[in-house]
């Protein structure tokens, strides 16, 4: 059994079959690891077991100890928000609910790795402009219409609709669209035969699977343009149907009974979100009076309060985090001596111990993590009271006041405090504002001094894209350096790994000597669950997958 | 009697129009119109995204004409569709007609709830029962525990039982619901188990002694203090008064001198407090409705407000002045049947 080729059998990008000799050859010592190479193996349609045998080792299994059993209802603790359009939502928890009956294209695992979904497999090619994605077989939609390319067509479109108010697939998809009409440009999609469809892109974008990952790029009916609510249009093709959507209360669905779902069948008959409210101590109530089974997320100082409950905890290592930034259209921030002074003042590792609890991963004031495929180690940097002293004398800004805004939950004020008062030490005056979340929000990306939650990506460019690129929406800090857009162009065309990450190494330098953030940590994400729970476990960027789930009947 | 009636009533009216006119100009502040925009489109919105939402529901027209609208004087405009230019319902998920009609609160429609996509009935009703049955509760524990620990402290006021009653009255009446009801859950639900710290299952599967037990008792213990005392001190007046000297002197049982005259003339001033604890109750079930996941009127104004949810918290308004006049005019012609020296005219 060869193991150099994609699912269909073309063979893998040489740059791919290279990395897999690199690393069978080098045993530790490659430029790229084992996880980085899985990633980029699944992109380019390596199959899991292949990508595995090409280093020389079998797929892990995972340890099942038992069959499951078919049964019950799992209850499980999270906030239900607006059903709204899938590609506008804001929220993870939205997602969540909408998830158990519509599915996505391609599925980002807890392993970091690309599962293939409502595709079989997609193909990329070498200079990742020619995207073939080949559709699974066999999907049928709840109301009986089998899936097809022209389904997958519709949603290209809808998520190319740029002007659609809160769209954010469009940001993902932007290399699809027409500048001029905001809509997808002619000639790009190709509809191929019934289950293949072909997408030739203008330039190159090596981000468009991990995009499709994504919860707003769930797989809609060609109905739902009639009624864009996802609990009223609720046709899906997923293991579960939609039986009730309640803001504010709880949503329900229930085991598909209309078709088949192409994995299988669910074991649960049914799951029940219940809505207690964004404050933790209810989660504790509720696990103790058995009113839930597992909850979204456990934050901060309640991880160790549901511990002692008896419930199990799930751990995953994220690329989530959180950045003090400062807005540079602001003084005194426009002046780069500033930030370097802000950014040599704080020891990142003590951040970590005082604003998460430890719970995370050091990291490096660049915003791409260790976990993304792409990662280049920079030298480290130490904390320089006195260095940082200087600079700030430098730039004349010793006496003026920093005022650090933050929003009003825990961890993210918490590590805004820990700077603020590492900053203290170094003596420049800090003022500490905290304000509602519903006010916060207001204006959360033209304060000039302030922290903001950032959840991770596949890939470490998506985040540089969506963040740092000049005149982007997201662009908080205001950041805008020709150089570092330029390099990050050429980073977004190049598919190899180690290519990739020597650009990569220019891009962090630039991002991490502007100064413009103090990214402290990666935060890890857990959730508890009860013991009868099996199967599940929490997932880096808070999906929850509930179709392998089931509960132990006592 | 009826004048009264019906000058409480105008007055009645006449206090609604004035604090919806005061909360809808509160709402309509521009950071609060922001937040529910941003709320409604998307949380990293961007200001022309945000203006032209609020542009295209209608939230930029004149105060005066939305306020008529809301009310139902004048009619409510319709949104118009941006592509195709034709007028569309403003919101879908609620049946809002997509014609300029008059549909306001004095057609008994309260508006579209923007935080819960759904007629605002929908969700102020039930969420009243539910808070009328918690009331109903509180009301039934607290209103016989505190007469009684008033009537036993007062009728031997100094005594130990007195002043063990009356400390008593005072600490509870000094812990918040919030600092209580975390205690009550901590001894009762954590350590020994024997009640629901949530009452999230007496919406969902019907009220039973443990899982509603914590919220009726953190809300009836605090307020049990305060009529206790009230009914203490009118107790201890009433002990003192020159009838109960006479009766006791002609020798009826001290027991039968509290049951049949002191009690029916000490409970006229705890009437009325108690009549004044229903607004009070309105108020103070928010904190007991989100610690403990109830989710009725108090849980219901607290996310209106947190999301700038405008009909919903015009509705909320509205309700509050209801219950507190109505309380009140309810009190005071109690009063006067109770105590026959006040007669209106």
């Amino acid at each position: 059994m060869t193991f150099g080729t994609r699912k269909d059998g073309r063979p893998l990008p040489k740059h791919v079959l290279d990395s897999a000799a690199k690393l069978r050859a080098s045993d530790g010592g490659s430029a790229v690891t084992r996880r980085e190479f899985l990633a980029m193996a699944s992109v380019f349609g390596a199959s899991t077991t292949g990508a595995y045998g090409l280093l020389g080792l079998a797929a892990p299994a995972p340890a099942l100890a038992r069959e499951g059993v078919r049964g019950g209802t799992l209850l499980v603790s999270m906030r239900i928000l607006d059903p709204k359009d899938p590609r506008t939502f804001d929220w993870g928890e939205m997602g969540n609910v909408a998830r158990q009956f519509l599915e996505p294209l391609v599925r980002y695992t807890a392993d970091y790795t690309f599962e293939p979904m409502l595709l079989e497999s997609w193909e990329v090619s070498d200079d990742a402009t020619e995207y073939v994605l080949n559709l699974r077989q066999g999907v049928t939609w709840n109301n009986g219409d089998p899936f097809t390319a022209d389904d997958v067509i519709f949603n290209i479109e809808r998520w190319c609709e740029r002007d659609v108010e809160g769209n954010s697939m469009a940001a993902r998809f932007a290399t699809l669209i027409d500048g001029a009409t905001g809509k997808l440009a002619e000639g790009i999609v190709e509809r191929v035969d019934d289950l293949t469809v072909r997408l030739s892109l203008p330039t190159p974008d090596i981000t468009l699977i991990a995009n499709m990952t994504d919860y707003p790029a769930l797989v809609v009916h060609p109905s739902f343009a009639d009624n864009p609510n996802v609990a009223e249009s609720s046709i899906g093709t997923g293991p579960f149907e939609l039986v009730e959507w309640n803001v504010g209360s709880n949503a329900s669905v229930m085991r598909r009974e209309n078709g088949m779902w192409w994995g299988g069948e669910a074991y649960l008959d049914g799951i029940d979100f219940i809505d207690y409210g964004t404050d933790p101590s209810a989660e504790i109530a509720a696990f103790e009076s058995e009113e839930i089974h597992v909850n979204y997320e456990s934050v901060s100082e309640y991880i160790d309060i549901l511990d002692s409950l008896g419930l199990i905890q799930s751990e995953s290592v994220t690329a989530a985090t959180g950045c003090v930034r400062t807005n540079v259209t602001n003084a005194p921030y426009d002046d780069p001596k500033v930030r370097r002074a802000l950014q040599m003042a704080v020891d990142n590792a003590t951040i970590l111990a005082l604003g998460h609890a430890g719970r995370g991963e050091v990291a490096e004031n660049h915003h791409v993590a260790p976990l993304h495929p792409e990662y280049a180690e920079l030298p480290r940097r130490e904390r320089d009271i006195e260095g940082a002293k200087k600079l700030m004398q430098e730039a004349g800004a010793m006496d003026t006041e920093l005022e650090l805004i933050s929003v009003d939950d825990a961890w993210l004020k918490n590590t805004s405090d820990a700077v603020a008062a590492q900053l203290r030490e170094a003596g420049f005056d800090v003022k500490r504002t905290v304000l509602p979340g519903s006010t916060y929000w207001n204006d959360w990306n033209k304060y000039p001094y302030s922290s903001t939650s950032w959840a991770m990506r596949p890939l470490g460019v998506q985040v540089l894209a969506l963040a740092y690129r000049t005149g982007e929406a997201w662009n908080e800090t205001g950041f805008s350096d020709p150089e570092f857009d330029a390099k990050l162009a050429e980073a977004l065309s190049t598919p190899d790994v180690g290519a990739r990450t020597v650009i990569m190494k220019d891009i962090e330098t630039i991002l991490q000597d502007s100064g413009v953030i103090i990214q402290p940590y990666w935060r890890s994400l857990f959730c508890h669950m009860a013991p009868v729970v099996q199967d599940y476990r929490v997932h880096p960027v808070y999906e929850m997958h509930f179709e392998k789930t089931w509960l132990e009947q006592a | 009697m009826r004048l009264l009636l019906v000058k409480r009533l105008g007055i009645m009216v006449l206090t609604m129009v004035c604090l919806s006119m005061g909360v809808f100009s509160l709402v309509n502040l521009d950071p609060n119109l922001r937040k529910l925009s941003i709320s409604q489109t998307n949380m990293r919105a961007s200001d022309a995204q945000i203006e032209s939402w609020l542009v295209r529901n209608g939230y930029r027209e004149p105060f005066l004409e939305r306020y008529g609208a809301w009310l139902g004087v004048l009619p409510k405009q319709p949104g118009t569709d941006p592509d195709t230019g034709e007028t569309v319902p403003r919101f879908r998920f609620c049946d809002e007609a997509d014609t300029a009609v008059r549909a306001g609160v004095l057609q008994g429609d309260f508006g579209c709830s923007t935080k819960f996509k759904t007629p605002v009935g929908e969700r102020l009703f039930p969420a009243l029962r539910a808070t009328g049955i918690l009331m109903f509760w509180v009301m039934l524990v607290m209103v016989p525990s505190a007469l009684l620990i008033g009537v036993l402290s007062g009728m031997r006021e100094g005594s130990r039982t007195d002043r063990g009653l009356s400390t008593l009255a005072i600490g509870s009446t000094a812990t918040p619901e919030y600092v209580s009801g975390v205690l009550f859950t901590v001894i009762f639900a954590s350590w020994l188990g024997w009640l629901n710290g949530s009452a999230a299952t007496a919406t969902s599967k019907g009220i039973t002694f443990e899982n509603f037990a914590l919220p009726v008792m953190t809300m009836a213990i605090y307020g049990m203090g305060y009529v206790a005392r009230i009914t203490r001190a009118s107790m201890a007046e009433v002990m003192t008064s020159q009838y109960i000297r006479t009766a006791r002197l002609k020798g009826l049982s001290f027991g039968k001198v509290v049951v049949r005259h002191a009690l029916r003339n000490a409970l006229i001033a705890p009437f009325t407090v108690i009549m004044l604890q229903f607004p009070w109750l309105l108020t103070g079930v928010v904190i007991v409705e989100i610690m403990f996941r109830y989710q009725g009127f108090g849980y219901l104004l607290v996310e209106a407000a947190g999301n700038n949810d405008i009909d919903l918290l015009l509705a909320c308004s509205l309700v509050s002045v209801a219950v507190v006049l109505l309380t009140q005019l309810i009190s005071d012609i109690g009063y006067v049947y109770l105590n026959p020296r006040m007669r209106v005219r």
